[in-house]
């Protein structure tokens, strides 16, 4: 065991904090995903362009190919350096692009990766529907097969940027009277193709950020299938562990920053003189530096063994609680002026109305607890 | 950087654990054979970090959470430091005295066989001559003794690693024990059948396991790097040891209150064990404690 960088390492991280702290934009990223499109495709593109996207995708594809360590290193200064959030660009850099990478044939890859990377094409997740959300397996959402097309009806629920997306990763149920996991497929489903309606949902946050999509008689070539009819299920769960490991650090610094401000803006206000405020601050204060260990962990079990550790799924509802009690501490010594708060402000109350996302998309607390409760202790499963 | 354990230190852990599991079960805790401290001086847990040994703080922080997993003696965590930073002045077991207050009679925990007692302040170690004539009394934790004495002549160390050593220690017993109070939740959870089937099926007490076993894990992954910070001599490994003890002590109470609930009504008697973690995991609170103000301050 050892926590120390190699010089080689401890460079590449030099050259990242040098590159974005000449490179960070001045202005703010805007809060609505409609209004912030054109600045996350910009952004994107920038990074693309200094050879800053897809640090650890293959080269072949525009990534860089180097090591998950430095993917990690980069992930830390780029949030160390309050560098914007990738936004309309999350869903194909973070899981859209690392399934691509698993399971696509070379040709589907040859062509979306890199207008992945360049900020060319946004994509949106296809999976919850209204029925079928902690159980995702009741997806009903159906392709009927009709020569090399996919003829697609149903609705998807809660997908992030789909008024904004050009693709989206479609999992849907391809084999008439299948049940549960079986007769699943994970499609490459064009947005802009005719038949789909998108309604666009605000959250309680103020920000419209997620949609509801229905598909009527929308047409998919069978060639947009990736990893075959029949494997969706298996394709959509290659890159959950993907997620548990380096897909929660840029959380895990803005973490560390804000317990950091908590604790200054506890002692500007006085507020810190409650015993329970300092208790509750100096046990996150613990808590975020055993995060950073975790997630350090986790990379280390990665780099040792290809896979990441049996802890991993603690590390994502770790992440989320551990999260939304720094946001609530921090509405907690705002005080009075939360009643000011209205929609479009970019400030503590935002963050706490939006934090509870981080406990319900991509499984629930409760989903993640049976998971850490049948994988970690072998107890027997609920469902 | 790699926070995994190397096949050396995976090795002692399976070996310490094994070697527990025979000799050292935790259901024995409160009545330990006579010549079990020999035994551990044997194999060399009494002083892995001294000189002769001279292992590394990550090695030893691993074994002593598998000691802390089976409740060893507290005397352990005393004698380790001792070895460490007072080599020429001590021989045998070094009793744990807690800060006190001079004159104030200070209390030694598990005294038993022992002529020297260790006491922790933030500031450093010190050695103190233990009398003669003494008498042991009980402390919540049945498988610890505790004395009082008054003060006496000391030696003292104030290398500002000594009671961070000492502070890792006792957090790796912490860590052991919230491990514990998890795996005989979890295991219950089994094997305990109710409405037909086992209870660890129900949501209400798998959701109550997972938690335990979150809170072991993050305790644990700050463990490692504390103790990978005082072997690097990390100008934050103050720190970094304090959030270890705060949240191994943390995960060791919250472990074993919730491994009581659990078990039922067998959890609250005295002939099971879960009891036993739990009273453990208020006497560690004790020793060393994690200063809040120092979890507050700037990090390095």
């Amino acid at each position: 065991m050892d926590i120390g960088f190699s010089v080689e390492e401890t460079r590449f991280r030099e050259e990242c904090r040098d590159w974005l702290h000449a490179n960070v934009p001045a202005e703010k990223r805007p809060l609505d995903a409609a209004d912030a499109i054109g600045f996350d495709k910009a952004w994107q593109r920038r990074l693309f362009d200094a050879g800053w996207a897809g640090i650890n995708w293959p080269a072949d594809y525009g990534g860089r190919g180097l090591s998950i360590v430095q993917q990690v290193i980069w992930l830390e200064e780029y949030a160390k350096a309050h560098a914007p959030w990738i936004g309309a660009n999350f869903v194909g850099i973070n899981h859209g692009g690392p399934t691509l990478i698993l399971n696509a044939s070379e040709e589907q890859k040859a062509y979306h990766l890199p207008r992945i990377l360049k900020g060319e094409a946004i994509w949106c997740q296809g999976f919850s529907e209204p029925g079928a959300g902690s159980d995702l397996a009741g997806i009903k959402t159906r392709g009927r097969i009709e020569g090399d097309e996919l003829v697609v009806n149903g609705s998807k629920i809660w997908t992030s940027f789909a008024h904004v997306a050009d693709w989206q990763e479609l999992v849907l149920r391809t084999e008439e009277g299948s049940q549960r996991h079986a007769g699943l497929s994970w499609a490459i489903c064009d947005m802009h193709a005719p038949g789909i309606t998108v309604r666009p949902i605000r959250k309680m946050s103020g920000q419209t950020e997620f949609a509801e999509v229905f598909y009527d008689d929308v047409r998919i070539p069978l060639s947009n299938v990736v990893g075959g009819l029949g494997n969706g299920w298996k394709v959509a769960m290659s890159t959950l562990s993907f997620e548990r490991g380096t897909g929660f650090i840029a959380e895990q610094v803005k973490a560390g920053q804000e317990i950091a401000e908590l604790v200054t803006t506890a002692r500007a206000n006085g507020m810190i003189k409650d015993d329970r405020i300092a208790d509750q601050l100096s046990q996150m204060r613990a808590e975020v530096a055993a995060l950073r260990a975790m997630t350090y962990r986790n990379i280390s079990e990665v780099v040792r063994t290809g896979q990441p550790g049996p802890e991993a799924s603690v590390i994502r509802l770790f992440t989320a609680e551990l999260g939304q009690r720094l946001e609530r501490m921090a509405v907690l010594l705002i005080g009075e002026d939360l009643i000011d708060f209205a929609y479009g402000d970019d400030n503590a109350v935002q963050d706490y109305l939006r934090g509870f996302a981080s406990t319900i998309a991509g499984g629930t607390a409760q989903i993640q607890r049976d998971i850490i409760g049948e994988r970690l202790l072998g107890l027997p499963k609920s469902r | 950087m790699d926070l995994t354990l190397n096949d050396e230190q995976e090795a002692l852990r399976t070996a310490t654990a094994d070697w527990c599991r025979d000799h050292m079960p935790l259901e024995g805790a409160r009545s330990r054979p006579a010549g079990l401290w020999g035994d551990l001086e044997t194999m060399g847990w009494t002083g892995m970090t001294a000189p002769g040994l001279d292992l590394d703080h990550a090695t030893e922080a691993v074994v002593f959470s598998e000691l802390g997993r089976v409740l060893a003696p507290i005397g352990l965590i005393s004698t380790a430091a001792a070895h460490r930073w007072f080599a020429d002045s001590i021989d045998g077991k070094v009793a744990l005295a807690l800060p006190a207050d001079e004159p104030r009679d200070m209390r030694v925990l598990d005294p038993g066989g022992a002529n020297v007692a260790l006491m922790w302040t933030a500031g450093g170690l010190r050695l103190f001559d233990m009398p003669n004539d003494r008498t042991h009394a009980p402390t919540i934790d049945p498988s610890t003794d505790q004395s009082r004495q008054e003060w006496t002549a000391s030696v003292g160390t104030k290398d500002a690693a000594a009671p961070l050593h000492l502070q890792l220690l006792a957090a790796a017993y912490a860590v052991g024990c919230a491990d514990a109070a998890r795996d005989m939740a979890a295991d219950y959870a089994k094997l305990r059948h109710q409405f037909d089937r086992p209870i660890g099926w129900f949501q209400a007490l798998k959701h109550i396991c997972s938690d335990m076993a979150v809170r072991a894990a993050v305790a644990r992954s700050q463990l490692h790097y504390a103790a990978c910070s005082l072997d690097a001599r990390d100008t934050d490994a103050a720190f970094h040891i304090a959030a270890a003890k705060r949240l191994g002590d943390q995960a060791a109470l919250d472990n074993g209150r919730a491994n009581i609930q659990v078990h039922g009504g067998i959890g609250m008697t005295d002939e099971a064990a879960p009891h036993l973690c739990l009273k453990r995991a208020h006497l560690l609170q004790f020793i060393a404690p994690a200063d809040a103000a120092l979890l507050l301050e700037d990090a390095a």
